[in-house]
């Protein structure tokens, strides 16, 4: 039977999810109640409540450490500084991909687009710090859900509803092949709670096959998310035909939420096979790597350009994750890292695309000639967020790729890293070719103005604020990475 | 009486003639069935063990439940794509979304 | 053999089959049509195992709704789903192989299990699932918070659909 009752500590596990939830109701509210010529007030109200969200979490919350480290709602929800730091993570991110939207014709005066990609949020703060797979099934869910529509959000666009359509029936296959591998999870074990999982495998005598033929299933769903090989090319197309923040939103955001997931079910449920896993993984980083930033080479498109390259991106993170030993947290605290720095730059790069996108209509990259003298701030935030991406010091990029390479290092994979070196060669070479349109090629509109909204202005000096505190001081970053994965066990 | 390997046989089978829908069907909508398909094996893989491991231990119903609600939800906003899709292109045949294409 | 197995080959028989006709008609009303036998074939199975809830709501979810709305879904796009054209891809060999393999893969997966020839005890008599779920589906210490996000999933979709479906003038 079960039993439990109420307790009023409970609510402070779930208070993002809960100031979320109000917030999409007072978006609703000032939705229907505002008048039409300020409704792109939604977006400052939106970014603005995702803020005070944030500042209140880190006050209320985090000091309290006694309700950190546990288990809350019958063990839906565990509550620790994995789940903590992913959730401002990613209520960073909507609050920046807020800010984005509201100057976009189409979408930013919508309440509908704010309300679901606030209930998306919901979901990938649930993904974070879900500790049972029925949680987890449906956070994973009210994630993609929402973000399937967004994709689809401008129904004038044929680009636009082909995404959304396209990542809706990429999406519900590999969810349902990922919601079957966890039944069989649930048969062989008993149990759904991830953290019971891997005692009953131990003490169970289930075979190494089983459990392996099991996470293989589950794997793919989260390849899905994380867009690795060979789960990988719905990106390109669902990123160049949806609107560019909820491209950026979806190769950040939810990227991270589905390594946040694959972090805490490879570690928790399944760390008996872990030799097993982290060799598949790696030929998965290698494969992903490589793939991506070689069919980056050739496009023409910088947002299917952008596509790639977080393909690529997700490849790295993946060598941190294969490079897990039993010892050391140096392997899994890498993967936190890059994913912080990752999330910060990448939106960055797709705010610039954004602002360029919304004046001149292009996202070609010829389109680019001559920015750098038609909006040199904007040049400059490009050059930063790219160069970051290049891994190039002293910004963000470099610091992460270094650390994730380190833990190849340490985990023997020393050829890993090497592929990964020279992967990163690869996109400093594509990275470079936007750079050289961007600041040395010249072009007939060079006079034409290229208006930035406030919005924009504000997230760009944001988030470049943030690739360089990154890059510049590390060693924060780095410790909370530390404290977030020794948070998990 | 019935082994619960007769049920999860069946719920294999009906999730690989599911997924060869989904790989195999050029029409959105009948990929959108062969994930029904899919989604009802799991469906009888959580009752089946529900019924076989531990009944006075609801949580295969309980998750079967969310997967209904899911599939639901589902369900309708991929009709809804799918008529907005038809409205802009006339065709929902998914011609150039070759699914197992790489 | 006993009565009730013999019930479930026959079930099983008529729904894999309605299954396969759902995959592989060319006529998508007719798939449609299939696909709703496939689900009440999976009522019975619930029934069989003593889920009659669950067998209720797969009449009244899957085929009073999900499959009365991909119907509606194939009239209202009928000039595509009257095509008398081929409904495979290309690469609709690739795929069988693949389901094949998968099959062919869980199935061998399946069998290693050691638990997979057990067979069901009896339900307690002073048992009572239906009561057990709805208690535990709002009890804090059970399956509340999923219960409250798939509502707040519920009405995300219900948003999200209105919002692509409907023409704006």
């Amino acid at each position: 039977m079960i039993s439990g009752t109420f307790n009023p500590s409970m609510i402070l596990s779930i208070l993002p999810e809960i100031s979320i939830l109000v917030l999409g109701f007072l978006v609703l509210f000032f939705d229907l109640f505002l008048s039409k010529e300020h409704h792109d007030k939604l977006g400052w109200i939106t970014a603005g409540g995702l803020g005070v969200i944030i500042i209140g979490c880190l006050l209320v919350i985090r000091p309290n450490e006694s309700v950190l480290q546990t288990f809350a709602f019958g063990g839906m929800i565990r509550y620790d500084w994995m789940g903590f730091t992913f959730k401002m993570l990613f209520l960073f991110s909507a609050a920046i991909t807020a800010m984005f939207a509201m100057g976009m014709e189409k979408i930013g005066k919508r309440g509908e687009f704010y309300l679901l990609m606030l209930a998306s949020t919901i979901g990938m703060c649930l993904m974070a710090s879900a500790a049972d797979l029925i949680m987890l099934y449906l956070a994973i869910e009210t994630t993609s859900i929402p973000l399937y529509i967004l994709a689809g959000f401008i129904t004038q666009d044929e680009k636009s509803t082909e995404a959304g359509f396209k990542y809706l029936l990429f999406g519900a296959m590999t969810s349902a092949i990922l919601l079957y591998g966890f039944s069989l999870l649930y048969g062989f074990t008993g149990t759904t709670q991830i953290y019971k999982i891997s005692n009953i495998i131990q003490s169970g005598g289930i075979p190494t096959e089983l459990s392996f033929g099991v996470l293989i299933l589950v794997i793919v769903g989260f390849a899905f998310k994380i867009s690795a090989v060979p789960l990988h090319f719905w990106a390109p197309d669902v990123y160049e035909g949806a609107p560019t923040p909820v491209a950026g939103f979806l190769s950040t955001a939810s990227k991270a939420a589905g390594f946040s997931v694959l972090l805490r079910v490879l570690l928790i449920a399944f760390p008996e096979i872990l030799p097993y896993w982290s060799a598949f993984l790696v030929a998965i980083s290698t494969l992903t790597m490589t793939i991506g930033n070689l069919l980056a080479l050739t496009q023409k498109n910088i947002k299917r350009m952008l596509a790639y390259s977080s393909i690529a991106h997700a490849g790295y993170a993946l060598i941190g994750l294969g490079s897990i030993t039993y010892d050391s947290f140096f392997g899994m605290s890498s993967v936190v890292f890059y994913l912080i720095a990752y999330v910060i730059t990448n939106l960055a790069a797709f705010g610039v695309v954004a602002a360029f996108g919304r004046v001149s209509g292009s996202d070609d990259i010829a389109a680019y000639a001559g920015l750098s003298r038609r909006s040199p701030a904007l040049a400059l935030a490009m050059l930063v967020a790219f160069l970051s991406l290049a891994g190039m010091p002293p910004f963000g990029g470099f610091v992460v790729k270094f650390i994730v390479f380190a833990a190849a290092v340490q985990a023997n994979l020393i050829w890993l890293a090497v592929v990964g070196v020279l992967n990163s060669i690869i996109g400093l070479y594509y990275y470079l070719t936007v750079l050289k349109v961007v600041y040395l090629y010249r072009s007939e509109d060079e006079e034409k103005p290229l208006p930035i909204p406030r919005s924009y202005s504000l997230a760009l000096g944001v988030l470049v604020t943030g690739i360089l505190l990154i890059g510049i001081v590390m060693a924060p970053w780095l410790n909370l990475s530390i404290k977030s994965v020794v948070s998990l066990f | 009486m019935i082994p619960i390997s007769w049920y999860l046989i069946l719920a294999a089978a009906l999730f690989s003639i599911g997924l060869f829908g989904v790989l195999s069907r050029k029409n959105a909508v009948a990929i959108l069935m062969g994930v029904e398909l899919m989604l009802n094996s799991v469906n009888i893989n959580l009752i089946a063990f529900w019924r076989y491991l531990k009944p006075e231990v609801i949580t295969g119903q309980a998750f079967a439940v969310i997967v209904i609600a899911v599939a639901a939800a589902e369900v309708a906003v991929g009709l809804a794509l799918i008529i907005s899709v038809y409205r802009r292109k006339n065709t929902i045949i998914a011609e150039d979304i070759d699914l197992l294409k790489l | 053999m006993t009565p009730l197995q013999i019930i479930f080959i026959i079930v099983a028989v008529i729904t894999l089959f309605a299954a396969i006709k759902v995959v592989s008609s060319r006529n998508l009303v007719h798939a449609a049509l299939w696909l709703i036998l496939v689900l009440f074939g999976i009522a019975v199975f619930f029934v069989i195992l003593s889920a009659g809830f669950f067998a209720a709501a797969q009449v009244v979810i899957y085929i009073g709704a999900i499959a009365i709305l991909m119907i509606f879904t194939i009239m209202l796009t009928r000039r595509v789903a009257r095509d008398s054209g081929a409904q495979h891809n290309s690469n609709w060999w690739a795929a069988a192989v693949l389901s094949l393999l998968l099959f062919t893969g869980l199935s061998w997966i399946l069998s290693r299990w050691q638990g997979f020839q057990s067979t069901a005890q009896p339900m307690l008599e002073s048992a009572d699932p239906l009561r057990q779920l709805g208690e535990g589906l709002v009890a804090p210490g059970g399956y509340l918070i999923p219960f409250e996000v798939a509502s707040i999933l519920l009405v995300a979709a219900l948003i999200g659909a209105i919002t692509v479906a409907w023409e704006r003038k």
